[in-house]
């Protein structure tokens, strides 16, 4: 089952790109790029999951040979990706209110002073 | 631990790093709060900037002698923790000369422009929280070219991003910085989760994030996720780099950012790019064998090259002009780089250091420029050569270094790219990179007269009446453009020496990877290549210098001593030129109306219903009306939206993923 996981993640990176490519709403932007940003978490625990582990926290003289967790390491990265994309999010959500103000308008289409 | 374990100076790689994010949080903890002092509102702040920049450029150079000119390479553990069972546990760093090369650079770069940054920011507000986030990008980008661990390359790579963004918008009420930021921002994270994505696809294949070990298992075991993981990695790295398809941002960015973050942001991150891209295809894939990934990296770099120099011819934008002009270099770096020999690695790292010198310098001039006057806009500026004289040299020296003029830096890296290019093209027989060589030498001439228009239009001509007033820049804002334009200058008359410590212990490094693995204490069959730097034809740039000088004489000594009309009835160009120097035939020629058509004169023709001090609003105003539809494409290709370019950072993903596909 664990290759649903890697077609979802795949399919909400597509997604987010799609909504960044065809959506002139600046905050529609942003929530693609968090679309993006939840498709690469679900990617990364997906790879670290082995079916039947239980969760990696021992203590000093339980863990043994026949000790049987899924892989520590993805969890600390998918950690360290949620803060980043709420950082993303907190951030591209101050720009999208400043822009605003500035230029009365969220369409992508009308803000292009600097072209070409 | 004691004080000599403390100063080993295997220690000072996570030293220059450290400080710098160390004085990002003293700052940060200083609070907000300005000081009363106006020529100095950041306090005390800057001068723990500067500190913290010097001390990091210190630590990097006492690393010179190491691992330069001995050739070590310094492998360090966080906390200890190495190898277990054959896999790395720990967090490494790893420093050979190439990391090393480009972290003493980017140093260079952060420090310079730490000097420049205590007198420029005198006018914003926000100036304390300007140097938090200073500091932060600079300690991102050294962090970046430092590790040994995949993963950490990535947290670098977000840190600097966003530190980036937050420099380029900070200054809200400048014309664009918003929306500038904003773009940046969103292609900025396609381009880090791209990364991300890379990054874990290769530890769910070997369940390592340590870059020796991953380059050591990586090569021969290649499969399809592989693949996908290399073009994710590649594209993500090109976002850092603003390549083709990103250089808009780069123009954007450049534009609405303080002069010393754009010089971060071209000098510097560019350079981050750069050295992912060369990491991962030299070290990490170890596909540069192979003369697709060889084709791939040649053509993106000739592209980026010849795109933005004719970018840059269009804008009217002193900063946005430069921003092309750097992404037009870079496209130099990426070619040679690509060419896959030593001598063309070489190269390409010696251009990419004199990229951060003279890209640097005309930064900070074209700041200096903005920081008197209060504007970048090329058709408003003018004759600022007699109230800004040190500006002006300071500034001809970056423009002759880029163009490529002896005896200047730029000269020496690009005769170095021409040789390495057609030394390709006679190994291996291939007629397409004698093109590159074409290309080459096509955008330098380019970029020559590029930087006769915005020198012409800046500092000579006619000066508007506003600018009566104009001062000279304060000291320490020149003091920071003398010492780029020292290094200009020293770098373009000892090339031997430059290349001999810097690049091509540098350029080896690349070449043997064998050593960059075992260094880290894993096994590692690669041979140690047989490097050698010798080059066909004449190598001596001070021939070249001579014969520049006798050439001016030849055109001076005449036009000076007025025997030009011995020469004006021959006709042809020459006589055309020295007509033009010597001011004979600068009467404009009257129509049959009576009116006065100034169309068809040298230089200063053009249009007469336009006005402006050069003819036409533009000095190549005929070379421009030729390539009209090719401008206009580009104008309404480069639209300003979002969307636009989020596409082309998707289709050239989707483009990288078919070709790796197909050619690995």
């Amino acid at each position: 089952m664990i290759q649903f996981n890697y077609v979802c993640a795949f399919f909400l990176i597509v997604l987010g790109f799609y909504t960044i490519v065809t959506k002139y709403n600046l905050v529609k932007t942003v929530i693609g790029m968090s679309i993006m940003d939840y498709g690469v978490n679900l990617l990364i625990i997906s790879i670290g999951y082995t079916p039947g582990g239980t969760a990696p926290i021992f203590t000093k003289g339980e863990l043994t040979q026949a000790s049987y967790f899924v892989d520590p390491i993805p969890q600390a990265l998918t950690l360290t990706s949620i803060v980043i994309g709420a950082c993303v999010t907190a951030m591209s959500m101050s720009l999208v209110m400043r822009l605003h103000e500035s230029y009365g308008t969220l369409d992508t289409r009308e803000i292009r002073r600097l072209r070409g | 631990m004691n004080l000599a374990n403390m100063t080993d100076y295997h220690h000072f790689p996570i030293y220059s790093v450290m400080v710098l994010f160390l004085g990002a949080f003293i700052i940060a903890s200083t609070g907000s709060k300005p000081s009363k002092d106006p020529k100095n509102p950041a306090g005390f702040r800057a001068w723990i900037a500067l500190c913290a920049t010097a001390l990091s450029l210190f630590f990097l150079g006492s690393l010179v002698k190491p691992v330069m000119l001995e050739g070590e390479i310094i492998s360090y553990w966080m906390g200890s923790r190495a190898i277990a069972g054959g896999y790395a546990i720990g967090i490494a760093m790893e420093v050979d000369a190439l990391s090393l090369f480009f972290a003493l650079l980017i140093a260079t770069a952060v420090f310079v422009s730490a000097i420049y940054s205590i007198r420029y920011m005198v006018h914003d507000e926000c100036v304390p929280q300007y140097y938090v986030l200073y500091c932060m990008l600079a300690g991102g980008v050294l962090g970046l070219v430092l590790s040994g661990d995949i993963f950490n390359m990535f947290i670098m790579v977000e840190i600097l991003t966003f530190a980036a963004v937050a420099l380029t918008s900070f200054r809200t009420k400048v014309y664009g910085a918003l929306e500038a930021a904003f773009k940046y921002l969103v292609v900025g994270c396609m381009g880090s989760t791209a990364i991300l994505t890379g990054v874990i696809m290769l530890y769910a294949q070997y369940h390592t994030l340590n870059l020796a070990q991953l380059a050591n298992l990586v090569p021969g075991t290649m499969n399809n996720a592989t693949k996908l993981a290399f073009a994710f990695l590649y594209i993500g790295f090109s976002t850092k780099a603003f390549i083709v398809p990103f250089h808009p941002l780069a123009a954007d960015a450049h534009g609405a950012a303080p002069a010393s973050i754009s010089v971060l942001i071209s000098g510097v991150l560019t350079k981050s790019g750069i050295y992912g891209i060369i990491r991962l295809t030299y070290f990490l894939f170890q596909t540069m064998n192979l003369g697709s990934m060889q084709f791939m990296l040649v053509f993106i770099g000739s592209v980026s090259m010849f795109v933005c120099v004719t970018m840059a011819l269009a804008q009217h934008d002193f900063k946005r002009l430069l921003a092309y002009h750097s992404i037009s270099q870079i496209g130099y770096v990426l070619a040679a780089v690509g060419l896959s020999t030593s001598l063309g690695i070489s190269a390409g790292l010696y251009h990419a250091m004199n990229h951060t010198l003279f890209k640097g310098l005309l930064f900070l001039a074209a700041g200096a420029v903005l920081h008197e006057t209060g504007t970048t806009d090329l058709g408003k500026l003018g004759g600022l050569s007699k109230k800004m004289p040190h500006t002006t040299v300071l500034f001809l020296i970056g423009a002759f270094s880029i163009s490529g003029v002896p005896p200047f830096n730029g000269f020496a890296s690009k005769w170095m790219i021409y040789q390495a290019t057609y030394q390709k093209a006679v190994e291996s027989n291939n007629i397409g990179f004698l093109l590159v060589t074409i290309v080459a030498l096509v955008t330098s001439t380019l970029t020559l007269a590029s930087f006769v228009k915005v020198t012409q239009s800046v500092f000579f001509g006619q000066m508007p009446k506003e600018y009566e007033n104009v001062k000279e820049v304060p000291f320490g804002m020149r003091l920071a453009m003398g010492i780029l334009a020292c290094l200009c200058i020293v770098t373009g008359l000892f090339p031997k020496t430059v290349t001999g410590v810097l690049t091509e212990p540098a350029a080896k490094a690349v070449a043997n990877v064998g050593e960059y693995i075992t260094a880290m204490g894993f096994k590692s069959n690669l041979p140690v290549p047989n490097v050698t730097f010798a080059q066909v034809g004449v190598w001596e740039p001070i021939n070249w210098l001579l014969i520049l000088c006798i050439a001016l004489l030849a055109l001076t000594i005449p036009a000076v001593a007025g025997k030009y009309d011995r020469v004006s009835e021959h006709g042809g160009p020459l006589g055309a030129a020295i007509e033009m120097v010597s001011g004979k035939n600068d009467q404009p020629t009257v129509d049959e109306n009576g009116e006065v058509d100034t169309k068809y004169q040298l230089f200063y023709g053009g249009e007469k219903n336009v006005y402006s001090q050069v003819g036409g609003g533009d000095l190549f105003w005929g070379f421009k009306h030729n390539w009209r539809h090719y401008f206009d494409f580009m104008h309404n290709l480069h639209s300003g939206i979002v969307n636009d370019y989020a596409l082309w950072a998707v289709v050239a993903l989707a483009l990288a993923i078919v070709y790796m596909m197909i050619v690995l």
